[in-house]
């Protein structure tokens, strides 16, 4: 094989927008070593102008018809430039909020950056991954990159043990994606890409039953993925991480890292399982239950704010999957526009979160008592982006959810939609609860935290970034809703240009109508 | 069965009586450096069935990497912590054995079921022998070269999360109780990076 018959197979430039996350970690990396501490000034705004021009140079590739790079190994197709995308975005996002959190926790500022913009580029390659060998490392990258994030404040005891409690628990579930997928690659005979073992799958099953082999490679790769995008019953590291881990961090774990999940969730199940599709929708459907019923329930009990949100993020990923379950095209361009949403909404609550952690050091929620007096547009934000998560209408997250539910209620899923409903209504309760201390306490009931309250400084260094993401975030969360065109038809154009998906939904409307048939005959 | 045939099946039996015991001995053994020593055990009659199946590479970098690797390190690390601690016995011990058991047998049972009833499909190609090495390099260099890429980005970061969590930080406010200052490393001042005023 001579180079330039190589070069074009493994066409390399699909893979340019990690290429530029990349060249911005080396970067920051080498500056740092040279230039020393005063790098850290800059280096972040390195990292953010490198996410956003990847950004930027994924939309350049939208309309690419030579998506498949590496021989096969990396899809660049519309799904994964959107997903790529919501990764890039909310990396770009954490590291301007985490900017003066990392200054005043006194840790150094450059490798927290290198780190997450490695678990960046692990969850941007998980998103395009089309083969085993490929999503496994990507998922490494993305898992090693977390573990590190959360225990960055080794002074912090809690930090320590959130590290240590994802590394034992992501280590346990890692092992168990890893023997899914060393079955997959049995069953199908050798193969890695997942569109061969999808097709060595259909032909192995023929028209009977799968065999157990495929349904328990089904469920430990489902394991695998649930414990990225935390729900039930594979949950049980969210609320310690999340309690113990930096916040930045928790809010990167909660969009990014959640996202790279449902991406890996899509492209797998879709690819290399559609022999047991009635399978694995029906594990999700139970995941969805649990996560639903669990999150929002549990959440009425927290007193610790990134608690509440911990729990509420397990609610949220119920309700996503309800687009994964519809298995229509509109039931995945629904997903993709929530999770846009989610990414708005959830990452300007974190800044929110993290300002008021910088301004009083606490994150208990009776603290927030009376805030109104003293931080009005602290207040607003927090209560816009609660507001939204909960699902109020003029915000977008209702348009979100109202999107997702109809979707649903289409596909014939009456009662999930309906659960559905029952805990969003949940969900607004403890959103409301935080929002009724924050502005209707009297001035004498405020808590000690807030009558404390230092003046706002917004000229502080690392005080712009935060001020910078915080209106911008709350604009969206607010406005995109009412202009959510642009974003909806991105959801949408996305499906539709994904030749997988396509096919996917052919193959399966059929079947379905061939069932409904049988059942008619 | 010739004689090649039954040194192959004797060695087969053999490796998998070495791997289940020191198998069983990690599990069983109650000082740490026992089982450390046994999991190097297992790792090298592991290697062994590798080289039963021809595959040379992967059976020497079975031992290069976790034999001389992982396990070396997990013995650094069992005598960085030469703590000696005597764990007083829980109450109540065989209760969670007799649990764990229960959950390791039926989930053996499983997996055994399954891998009798599948009928897994056998690779058509023909086994590559003494030619593996070659195939290898040059499958890491085409269709696998992204995850060799970017297991170098993994290695990177690792290496650099390892340093910072190894790195003792300059802390200001704390005399080092009880630390000769001969031991500590000096670590460049971090130069009043604008922290501003804290709260």
């Amino acid at each position: 094989m001579d180079v330039p018959s190589l070069s074009t197979q493994l066409n390399p430039l699909v893979i340019l927008p990690e290429l530029i996350v990349l060249t911005a970690l080396v970067v920051v990396v080498v500056c740092d070593l040279i230039v020393g501490r005063t790098a850290s000034r800059w280096t972040p705004y390195v990292a953010v102008s490198g996410l956003l021009v990847s950004v930027v140079q994924l939309g350049f590739q939208w309309n690419n018809d030579h998506a498949i790079a590496f021989l096969g190994g990396f899809n660049g197709d519309a799904l994964s430039i959107v997903f790529r995308g919501i990764i890039a975005l909310s990396a770009a996002v954490t590291i301007l909020i985490s900017i003066r959190y990392i200054e005043q926790s006194g840790t150094a500022l450059s490798e927290f950056i290198s780190i997450l913009l490695a678990a960046t580029l692990g969850g941007m390659f998980l998103s395009g991954a089309d083969e085993l060998v490929t999503i496994f490392i990507a998922l490494e990258t993305l898992s090693i990159s977390s573990y590190l994030l959360t225990g960055y404040m080794k002074r912090d005891p809690r930090s320590n043990e959130a590290a240590l409690k994802y590394l034992l628990i992501g280590a346990s579930s890692s092992a168990i994606f890893l023997y899914g997928i060393s079955l997959l690659y049995g069953l199908s005979g050798g193969a890695t890409k997942l569109v061969d073992i999808g097709t060595a799958l259909t032909l192995s099953t023929g028209l009977g039953d799968p065999s157990i082999g495929i349904v328990i490679a089904l469920v430990f790769v489902i394991a695998g993925v649930a414990f990225k995008i935390s729900a039930v019953p594979f949950h049980q590291w969210t609320p310690d991480v999340y309690e113990g881990s930096p916040t930045p961090v928790v809010a990167f774990l909660s969009v990014g890292s959640k996202a790279a999940g449902f991406a890996l969730a899509i492209r797998l199940l879709v690819t290399a399982f559609p022999v047991v599709w009635e399978q694995w929708r029906f594990v999700f459907v139970a995941l969805a239950i649990l996560s639903m019923i669990l999150g929002n329930v549990v959440a009425l009990a927290q007193t610790s704010m990134k608690r509440l949100l911990a729990y509420s993020s397990i609610g949220q990923a119920g309700f996503v999957m309800l687009g994964l379950i519809a298995g229509t095209e509109q039931g995945y361009a629904s997903m993709i526009f929530y999770l846009f949403i989610y990414l708005f909404m959830n990452l300007g609550g974190f800044t929110c979160v993290i300002l008021f952690s910088l301004r009083t050091g606490t994150d208990q929620i009776s603290e927030y008592a009376g805030l109104y007096q003293k931080d009005p547009l602290l207040t607003l934000g927090l209560s816009l982006c609660l507001l939204s998560l909960g699902g109020i209408p003029p915000m977008a997250g209702f348009f979100a959810k109202l999107y997702l539910f109809w979707v649903g209620w289409q596909a014939g899923l009456y009662g999930l939609v309906l659960l559905a409903l029952v805990t969003s209504v949940i969900s607004i309760y403890y959103y409301i609860r935080v929002i009724k201390m924050m502005v209707v306490k009297e001035p004498q009931e405020m808590s000690a935290a807030v009558l404390h309250y230092p003046v706002v400084q917004w000229n502080l260094p690392g005080m712009r970034p935060l001020q910078v993401s915080l209106i911008s975030m709350v604009l969206i969360t607010s406005l995109a809703g009412i202009l959510s065109n642009p974003l909806l038809s991105l959801a949408n154009a996305s499906v539709s240009n994904t030749p997988l998906l396509q096919s996917f939904i052919k193959a399966s409307t059929v079947s379905v109508s061939i069932t409904d048939v049988d059942s008619h005959l | 069965m010739n004689l090649a045939q039954g040194v192959q099946v004797v060695s087969l039996g053999l490796l998998s009586l070495m791997v289940l015991g020191a198998a069983l001995g990690v599990v069983l053994a109650n000082n740490i450096v026992y089982s450390a020593f046994l999991l190097g055990g297992v790792f090298i009659s592991i290697s062994g069935l590798y080289i039963l199946l021809n595959a040379g590479f992967v059976a020497t970098a079975q031992i290069l990497i976790y034999v001389g690797a992982v396990n070396v390190l997990i013995l650094f690390a069992i005598m960085l912590v030469n703590k000696r601690e005597d764990f007083a016995p829980i109450s109540s011990a065989w209760i969670r054995k007799g649990v764990t058991g229960l959950v390791c047998i039926g989930l053996f049972a499983l997996l055994s079921t399954m891998v009798l009833t599948t009928p897994w499909l056998i690779a058509s190609i023909p086994a590559s022998g003494e030619q593996a090495t070659l195939l290898i390099g040059e499958h890491l260099f085409s269709d696998f070269l992204l995850p060799f890429e970017l297991a170098s980005v993994l290695l990177l970061i690792a290496l650099i999360g390892a340093i910072i969590l190894a790195r003792r930080e300059l802390i200001v406010n704390e005399p080092a109780s009880g630390v000769d200052a001969g031991l500590m490393l000096p670590e460049r001042p971090r130069e009043g990076v604008a922290v501003g005023s804290d709260p």
